[in-house]
């Protein structure tokens, strides 16, 4: 993922920004020790999301404590616990996700940034192994995702829905796999797939003009005339409700206040600024 | 039952307009109306059945409710009732979430029967699976082609507004800047975005 599930600072309680940094802590915590220091720097938003949504699925942030930051020893830290295992499926979906999306580029960068690529994959790939191991179905989700999107990209005429539907499906999984009852299921996948479709066609039309520019892959045939514009911005629109609305019918209690802050505050901003972009470009 | 308080999550020392005011955020939330067409609307419906039981306990537990506070909606959902339909078996598949087979039988469907209902139920197919763009063509074509079916046009309106969403107030189509007038914040944005990108591809370059 991309890094768009992003929350809006601003219009957060202080305490819920807090907790917000504490969970990304104590995922960039758990990374080192799972992983290597060197993982922590792939440490992005959407998986303190993930993290997050994990922790509230399954009820278990137990409290936070102080510590010292691994970066920066000066500097203090708070750390959300968690009695299950959220943090370690968190930092594997990150490792594992990071590991893919090398690979893809492998295909479709220039030649120095392609040599560079080749220099760090043998890490993303034994800390792959390594996250697999532990989560083979998170590693399963992830390696269907991108055969399927290979797949759709040789399509002829391949659609929005059909080339967002790789990522959908992937969230969608993930997400609904979390949960044992069946009406949670169903609501936690709606929730995925229209929050994946999101994160892909946002994506998507961020990297248009690099794509069209490259000749490389990208699901969108023109970005340039008004009408264009305002399809785009209302399929992300309409992502974004549905995801929303999904998310009304959600069980878990913790951290509410910034999820309701990440919907409907936080990405309608990401997905402004990148839309705005299209927009006469006046905002830049 | 669960703890009718805690349904409504309300503490059970809450006053009754406390209660009547969680009530009503909550029957607005799951409204029928905001799930129409929804893979999830059942749930939503369930999610009513179980707030208006709550409140009902709560009332009849503080032996009030004497029927006083009977303006509250009920569930009414507008399930499908054209049974003559020419394509009444999909339209009972799509109610009962099989979209595949709905879908095989709308696709064996010959292209000289296909009318707007046929477009409509293609839309709404593709609109359970998650594909809006397709379920936004297919309703726009079942209008099209038979603008005076007040079914078509509510679910093609129930897209058009999802697809208007405005939640937090931002997006106005008439404020080019989107609300966010404050270049401060734009500075404070950008850098949290900066610091992102430096996160995700932070070993990649």
């Amino acid at each position: 993922m991309f890094g768009y599930l992003q929350i809006q600072k601003s219009e957060l309680l202080v305490r819920e920004y807090e907790a917000y940094k504490s969970v990304y802590c104590g995922l960039c915590r758990q990374m080192g020790r799972d992983y290597s220091h060197l993982a922590r720097l792939i440490l992005s938003y959407d998986c303190t999301f993930y993290a997050m949504l994990l922790m509230a699925l399954s009820k278990s942030c137990s409290g936070f404590e102080s510590g010292r930051c691994a970066f920066n020893p000066l500097k203090k830290c708070k750390y959300a616990l968690c009695t299950g295992d959220a943090y370690s499926k968190a930092s594997a979906f990150s490792v594992i996700s990071a590991y893919y999306k090398l690979e893809d580029d492998l295909n479709d960068e220039g030649f120095f940034k392609k040599l560079m690529i080749r220099a760090v994959l043998p890490f993303f790939s034994h800390w792959r192994k390594k996250a697999a191991k532990k989560y083979p179905e998170t590693d399963d989700y992830l390696r269907d995702m991108t055969e399927k999107q290979t797949n759709a990209e040789m399509l002829n005429d391949c659609s929005l829905d059909q080339a967002a539907h790789p990522t959908a499906q992937m969230l969608s999984s993930l997400f609904s796999s979390e949960v044992s009852d069946e009406a949670q299921k169903r609501v936690l996948s709606e929730f995925g797939y229209q929050l994946g479709r999101w994160i892909y066609l946002l994506d998507a039309a961020d990297d248009y003009e690099k794509d069209k520019k490259r000749g490389r892959f990208n699901p969108y045939v023109s970005l340039s005339k008004k009408e264009d514009i305002n399809r785009l911005e209302s399929s992300l629109n309409q992502c974004l409700a549905r995801a929303y609305d999904a998310y009304g019918l959600t069980d878990f209690k913790d951290f509410r206040g910034i999820f309701d802050n990440l919907l409907l505050l936080g990405l309608p901003t990401v997905q402004n600024k990148i839309t705005d972009r299209f927009n006469g470009g006046n905002n830049e | 039952m669960n703890n009718p308080y805690e349904v409504l999550g309300v503490s059970e020392t809450a006053t009754d307009e406390e209660i009547k005011a969680a009530y009503r955020k909550l029957a607005k939330k799951y409204h029928p109306d905001n799930y129409n067409d929804s893979p999830l609307a059942d749930i939503a419906e369930q999610k009513m059945k179980e707030i208006n039981e709550a409140y009902d306990a709560i009332n009849q537990m503080r032996q009030k409710g004497k029927g006083t506070d009977s303006q509250r909606s009920s569930g009414s959902s507008s399930y499908y009732g054209a049974s003559s339909s020419q394509f009444y078996s999909v339209r009972i598949y799509i109610q009962r979430n099989m979209i595949n087979q709905a879908e095989q039988v709308l696709d064996s469907t010959p292209m000289g029967n296909r009318t707007a209902e046929w477009y409509y139920l293609k839309g709404m197919c593709a609109y359970r699976r998650g594909f809006n763009e397709q379920a936004f063509n297919n309703f726009t074509t079942a209008c099209n082609m038979d603008p005076n079916n007040g079914e078509y046009r509510a679910a093609l309106n129930n897209m058009q507004s999802q697809r208007a969403y405005n939640y937090g107030g931002y997006n106005q189509p008439n404020n080019p800047n989107g609300g966010m007038g404050c270049s401060c914040c734009d500075v404070c944005a950008a850098m949290m975005c900066a610091d992102c990108m430096c996160d995700c591809c932070g070993a990649g370059c």
